[in-house]
């Protein structure tokens, strides 16, 4: 009888290099293009840093860090906006030329792409490795970017190993890690556990309770004494994190669990009216973004941050799924004053969001009782209202309909 | 406070009060439980806010007197212990030494005035009944109740109280399930809406035997048998009027058997949505047709034998809510009852040899094509 090989997944995790820096050079060739020390974000003086060169870094600058510290440590940087609509281009292109290589692309944010080539060793004839460098050259020809890509036979081991191809291209190494099937655990065993995703500030400190900052510590816990300190599933987690086990596929397409729009202020609002606009805005934007997804959504939430940075939310779920935007609107104004009755101080960021999203093709389930009763549920009158505004704001762009109520001050 | 008791009775008055101890709470209290040696026994009592259970266990006192010991702990030291006295005694009011044996444990507890008093209920004109007629109308009724927080009135479950019956309603909005259990010198008349949580450790902790009063306050319902009170907070009404829609004039009427129907379902539901998991049925002369079509997926076609001779008709449902119906059905044979596709079925027991009455109804699907 022929033994079969165990086959082992092959998953990668193609991570665009300083993306943001990278796509603004590009966009402006003679200008940023030219400066090595630039960083990329807002420039007001509420601004943070959305990405820094790597010779800025060099200086301490960082990912979401103020712009104003951030010009504190490298005096010299040079700050350019956020080339939004270019980044959301080659963002595509990225993962267009991904898919030359495997249909199952799946985006983890922007820059970021898990590629599962599984089942592709027959046909490319090769080591995982050599797949990689292939795909780097084939962005950086389609794209001008460069990727760093991490691959191995889970989502997590090719996530840090990303990190690991990183570290290495910063020393001009080919910005490749590939962890091969079974070195799962001496790879991740040489972290600390604050490397591994999803092990944040607040688990660190329980964990360095019990005497872990490796995880190497932590590997020498059995699975039932972790078990005990952060409770079944926490330690079942742990216990299999820590050895490089994840189970996790990748998907092509994932369904959205939750569309929202925030915007963060020039300077913090505390006048009732600019809230009310503001929220009024967003939640305009967030229902016509679900109704072009095809969603219904039955939860509508709104996010406060207070000008301490205390951020506070409040929901609502409908018995019924709504899409029209009388529903969506109204509960959030009335999520908003509920938020300000329980605090009333300046705002220096607000969001909306809807959640519980079911596609608007779903059958509907018939209800026992008259809903109407409950007043926050839409009509007939609400939807068409929706789909027509919908329709002219497709036909003129965003914003070719829009209640008045919406305008700030000097527009028109 | 110094007793002794048997492990056995010990773990039985744990058992009944323990589950109400929640598992995650911000007051630390509430996940101890309140062990009281009095003149009657030790009083052992779990409290999660919303319910409390308190019950009496007997045991040798030699001290009066109050701790709270952490529930899981005590729990599991107790699982643990051989089949023998175990002897409390507590040095202070947060200190308390548990020997069994030769084992010995040191637990530190939290002061017995932190611990929340409970509802005040007067059982004087409580409501006499038998446990076998609450777990009966629980069994049957309480399934139905809605899990979302959207309307939490739905979350409750109405218990009626008349003189000649008592009846539970409770629905999700889609579908619902009525009960009626005939009693005789019934007392006051009173509409309750309990959370089916408490009626939850009413059908675990009263045996079937058990004769239970009942009585209200403004805010709450208590529940005694023997030295065991549950109490709970009630719901505030009022409740929908659910009378108005149970539908009077379905005039197509079909006889199937219970089995049978939900084989089928459940074979055809496989390939249905995950979203809605609608299912069609087909009713014609002596027949229902099952038919599943989901885009992406597949389709699945069954049938079975039924008693109908009404015009025919074609009707979708959520797979689950019927599954979840004939479940609880309490016959081999149960009666269907339709009128429309976009309008409420109902389904009942056939031969049922109980003095009950049951009828649950359901909602369809629109069917769109």
């Amino acid at each position: 009888m022929p033994t079969r090989q165990v086959t082992h997944r092959r998953l990668l995790l193609a991570d665009a290099d300083a993306f943001y820096v990278a796509v603004a050079r590009l966009v402006d060739p003679d200008g940023a293009g030219k400066e090595p020390l630039l960083i990329v974000g807002g420039s007001s003086k509420r601004g943070v840093v959305t990405s820094a060169s790597y010779e800025t870094r060099r200086y301490g600058v960082r990912s979401a860090m103020p712009t104003a510290h951030a010009l504190r440590l490298c005096p010299k940087a040079v700050i350019v906006p956020v080339p939004r609509e270019a980044c959301s281009q080659k963002s595509r292109e990225i993962r267009k030329a991904l898919e030359r290589f495997s249909p199952a692309v799946e985006p983890a944010s922007i820059d970021e792409f898990y590629v599962d080539l599984t089942g592709t060793e027959r046909l490319y004839h090769e080591s995982l490795a050599a797949t990689a460098a292939r795909i780097r050259a084939a962005v950086l020809e389609s794209t001008k970017l460069t990727v760093s890509i991490g691959g191995g036979t889970s989502r997590l081991i090719a996530k840090l190993a990303a990190e690991e191809a990183k570290r290495r291209r910063a020393g001009d190494k080919p910005g490749v890690h590939i962890v091969p099937p079974g070195g799962e655990e001496e790879f991740v065993g040489r972290l600390d556990l604050a490397q591994i995703p999803m092990i944040g500030p607040k688990f660190q400190e329980r964990l360095a309770r019990y005497g872990m900052r490796t995880v190497r510590d932590a590997l020498r816990h059995d699975v039932g004494v972790l078990e005990e300190w952060f409770g079944k599933r926490g330690g079942h987690w742990l216990y299999n994190r820590i050895r490089g086990i994840d189970t996790g596929p990748v998907e092509a397409r994932i369904r959205s669990k939750s569309i929202s729009h925030e915007e963060t202020f020039f300077d913090d609002l505390t006048e009732d009216d600019d809230l009310n606009r503001e929220v009024l805005r967003l939640a305009v934007r967030v229902a016509a973004d679900m109704r072009r997804k095809g969603f219904l959504a039955r939860t509508v939430t709104v996010k406060i941050r207070d000008g301490d940075f205390t951020t506070r939310q409040a929901g609502h779920t409908f018995p019924q799924p709504v899409s029209a935007d009388r529903p969506i609107v109204e509960t959030a104004h009335r999520l908003l004053r509920k938020l300000r009755r329980a605090r009333r101080t300046s705002a220096r960021l607000l969001g909306v969001a809807v959640s519980q999203l079911s596609e608007a093709r779903d059958p509907s389930q018939l209800a026992l009782f008259e809903e109407s009763s409950e007043g926050d549920l839409e009509t007939d009158h609400d939807r068409t209202l929706a789909r027509m505004v919908d329709g002219i704001n497709v036909k003129f762009g965003r914003g070719g309909l829009r209640r008045a109520s919406e305008l700030r001050g000097g527009e028109r | 406070m110094k007793f002794t008791i048997t492990r056995e009775q010990l773990q039985e008055g744990l058992i009944a009060v323990a589950s109400t101890v929640p598992t995650r709470t911000t007051l630390p209290v509430l996940s101890n439980i309140l062990v009281e040696a009095t003149a009657d026994g030790v009083r052992l009592a779990g409290t999660d806010l919303d319910i409390a259970v308190s019950t009496v266990v007997p045991a040798e006192i030699e001290a009066e007197g109050a701790v709270t010991l952490p529930a899981k702990k005590l729990v599991e030291i107790v699982r643990e212990l051989p089949s023998a006295g175990i002897h409390f005694s507590a040095s202070g009011e947060q200190r308390v030494t548990l020997e069994c044996g030769r084992s010995r444990f040191k637990l530190l507890g939290i002061a017995p005035d932190e611990f929340p008093s409970f509802p005040t209920v007067s059982f004087d004109n409580a409501w006499k009944m038998t446990s076998a007629d609450i777990q009966n109308l629980i069994s049957h009724v309480v399934f139905a109740a809605s899990t979302e927080e959207s309307r939490p009135i739905l979350n409750g479950v109405l218990w009626e109280m008349r003189e000649d019956r008592m009846r539970m309603v409770a629905t999700n909005g889609h579908r619902l399930a009525r009960m009626d259990i005939p009693v005789s010198g019934g007392a006051a008349a009173a509409d309750l809406i309990v959370p089916p949580k408490a009626l939850e450790q009413i059908r675990k902790l009263f045996g079937p035997a058990d004769e239970i009063e009942v009585a209200r306050s403004d805010n709450h319902l208590g529940f005694r048998a023997g030295s065991t009170h549950i109490f709970t907070r009630l719901i505030e009404g009022p409740y929908p009027n659910y009378e108005q829609v149970i539908p009077r004039d379905n005039d197509k009427v079909v006889t199937v058997d219970r089995q049978a129907l939900a084989a089928a379902i459940r074979r055809v539901g496989v390939v249905a949505s995950d979203q809605t998991h609608r299912v069609r049925l087909s009713f014609s002369s002596g027949l229902v047709k099952f038919s599943v079509s989901t885009p992406d997926l597949g389709e699945a076609e069954d049938e079975i034998q039924a008693t109908y001779d009404g015009e025919p008709l074609e009707i979708g449902f959520n797979a689950t809510y019927l599954l979840e119906l004939l479940k609880v059905m309490p016959t081999d044979e149960v009666r269907f009852t339709l009128k429309a596709p976009e309008r409420a079925a109902t389904m009942e027991p056939v031969g049922w040899d109980d003095p009950a009455s049951y009828l649950c109804l359901v909602m369809p699907l629109r069917l769109v094509d």
